[in-house]
């Protein structure tokens, strides 16, 4: 059954194409122009444009893939009627939640594979075995936690209207305040506060530290597991709540 | 053999009582229509069938099982026995009816080979048609179809004919009735068209300021006078 639904799951992500272009295909090309304009850049802490941008691409193709492929498709399902109509049918909630965890961490898998290959042959990034499987274990805890975190997100909505206009919103703001194009540090203050609360910049820079094996617990780091962790709490206490309330 | 028995169902919706007490049973093999004023709780009514409804009070019990305090496990395993027609009904907008009925034949574990159903209902010339695509009488005869994927022992139908036309209407029918009479498959539906309920109904059940008003064998309702069951409702609501 499980094998069946993530079939159809994989199925049906190739066939929308909001969750293509913002997930396997905004971020490749944006990386490849970015790098085209600032490609000969250093970045915070000595990076080139390469260290610093390959695993914040395969971070926003993440970000996408969690909040719209997995989350926002739950309210669509939701707000249509399929989800009511999924309910009465004989297939455990666990079974459809499953697939959709899978289906996430192979498309996801899929963007940090690509953004890499693109990085290689676009960027002479090489290919280093331990740090790779290092960023790959560190990658998949992260999915995880965006994984709770979209899911408790997603289930506040029930109108699929709003929940498109709030991702469309979450995009920019991710976009602008997460490192993830425009560099955060010569951006106006209130900008910089955002981002500071903002889990996805310090999903990026945590990310971007284990990537290039500069992973130290100073006080910058303990602050963003801090934040994030306070985020992934809460989004744990939002989905027991929801789930009393049936 | 009772299968459904219903004692003193009560259900609201904030402060508005939608149901005040119904009671309600079927024997196996019937076809129950259930008729009532838009908003009288009929859907409420058969989607706590459905088992995907809470209720505030009174005893629901199917196939021997209590729905209060029911188990998950049991609630599937309940569940693979009945089959149901939503209105409106909504499937993944994405796959194809060919693809819907190989995911929903994995959901109800079933036998039934695809080619046979697209046989059987005739799907042929839609088989590679997003469901999306697929106009009102199509949907219907394909939800249908996916309701009869499982061989259930039970089928919920809300108006299953809302909004076809006559021929279509006559085509589900006879799924319907071919069904009940093959396999011995017990049918409750809500329906508007009075013709239906004369035609294929044994009882019909009135739904009337949350209770139920009328539940009589369509024969008994005709023999009392009535010319028609049309005018046997318009005389009642
Ligand atoms: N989820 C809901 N929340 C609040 N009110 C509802 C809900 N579902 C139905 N109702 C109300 O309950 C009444 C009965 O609805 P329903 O069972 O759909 O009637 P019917 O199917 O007979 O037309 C209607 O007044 C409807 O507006
Ligand atoms: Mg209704």
């Amino acid at each position: 059954m499980l094998a069946t639904q993530l079939k159809y799951d994989l199925i049906m992500f190739s066939r929308e194409l909001f969750y293509l272009i913002f997930s396997i295909i905004v971020p490749p090309v944006t990386y490849i122009f970015m790098g085209q304009l600032f490609g000969e850049d250093t970045y915070a802490g000595g990076l080139s444009y390469v260290e610093m941008y390959t695993p914040s691409f395969i971070i926003l193709i993440t970000f996408s893939v969690v909040f719209f492929a997995f989350g926002f498709d739950q309210v669509m399902n939701r707000s249509t009627g399929v989800e009511k109509r999924i309910g009465i049918s004989p297939v455990p909630q666990r079974t459809i939640l499953l697939s959709g965890i899978i289906k996430s961490i192979i498309i996801t898998s899929f963007g940090f594979v690509l953004i890499h290959a693109i990085g290689m042959v676009v960027y002479n990034l090489t290919f280093n075995p331990i740090t790779f499987l290092v960023s790959y274990g560190f990658f998949i805890l992260l999915n995880a936690v965006l994984l709770v975190i979209s899911s408790a997100v997603y289930s506040l909505f029930r109108d699929l209207k709003s929940a498109l206009i709030f991702s469309i919103l979450i995009f920019q703001v991710v976009m602008f305040t997460g490192d993830f194009s425009l560099p955060v540090a010569q951006m106006p203050t209130f900008i910089q506060v955002i981002a500071n609360i903002n889990p996805m910049y310090h999903v990026n820079h945590l990310f971007i530290d284990v990537w290039n094996s500069q992973l130290i617990f100073n006080n910058d780091t303990w602050t963003s597991i801090g934040v994030i962790m306070l985020v992934f709490v809460a989004a744990l206490i939002v989905i027991r709540w929801n789930r009393r309330k049936v | 053999m009772k299968i459904i028995d219903v004692k003193g169902l009560e259900k609201s919706y904030g402060n508005l009582q939608v149901l005040k007490g119904l009671d309600f049973e079927t024997n196996a093999g019937e076809i129950i229509g259930v008729i009532g004023m838009n908003g009288a709780g009929k859907s409420t009514f058969l989607e706590i069938l459905m088992t995907i409804k809470d209720y505030d009070r009174g005893d629901v019990t199917i196939f021997g099982h209590n729905l209060k305090g029911i188990s998950m496990d049991q609630l599937i395993s309940l569940r693979k026995d009945i089959s149901v027609v939503l209105q409106p009904t909504q499937f993944y907008k994405s796959l194809k009816v060919e693809e819907l009925l190989r995911l929903f034949k994995a959901y109800y574990q079933s036998d039934i080979e695809i080619g046979q159903i697209i046989d059987d209902f005739q799907l042929e010339q839609h088989r590679k048609s997003f469901f999306e695509k697929l106009s009102g009488g199509w949907k219907q005869k394909v939800s249908l179809a996916i309701a009869f994927l499982s061989e259930p022992k039970l089928i919920i139908l809300d108006e299953p004919t809302t909004g076809l036309d006559p021929h279509m209407r006559n085509v589900l029918w006879s799924y319907i009735v071919d069904y009940n009479q093959k396999k011995g498959g017990t049918v409750i539906l809500t329906t508007h068209y009075m013709d239906e309920i004369e035609l294929y109904c044994d009882k019909v059940m009135l739904i009337d300021n949350g209770v139920n008003k009328i539940f009589e064998k369509t024969e008994d309702i005709l023999s009392l006078g009535y010319r028609s069951i049309n005018d046997f409702y318009l005389s009642k609501v």
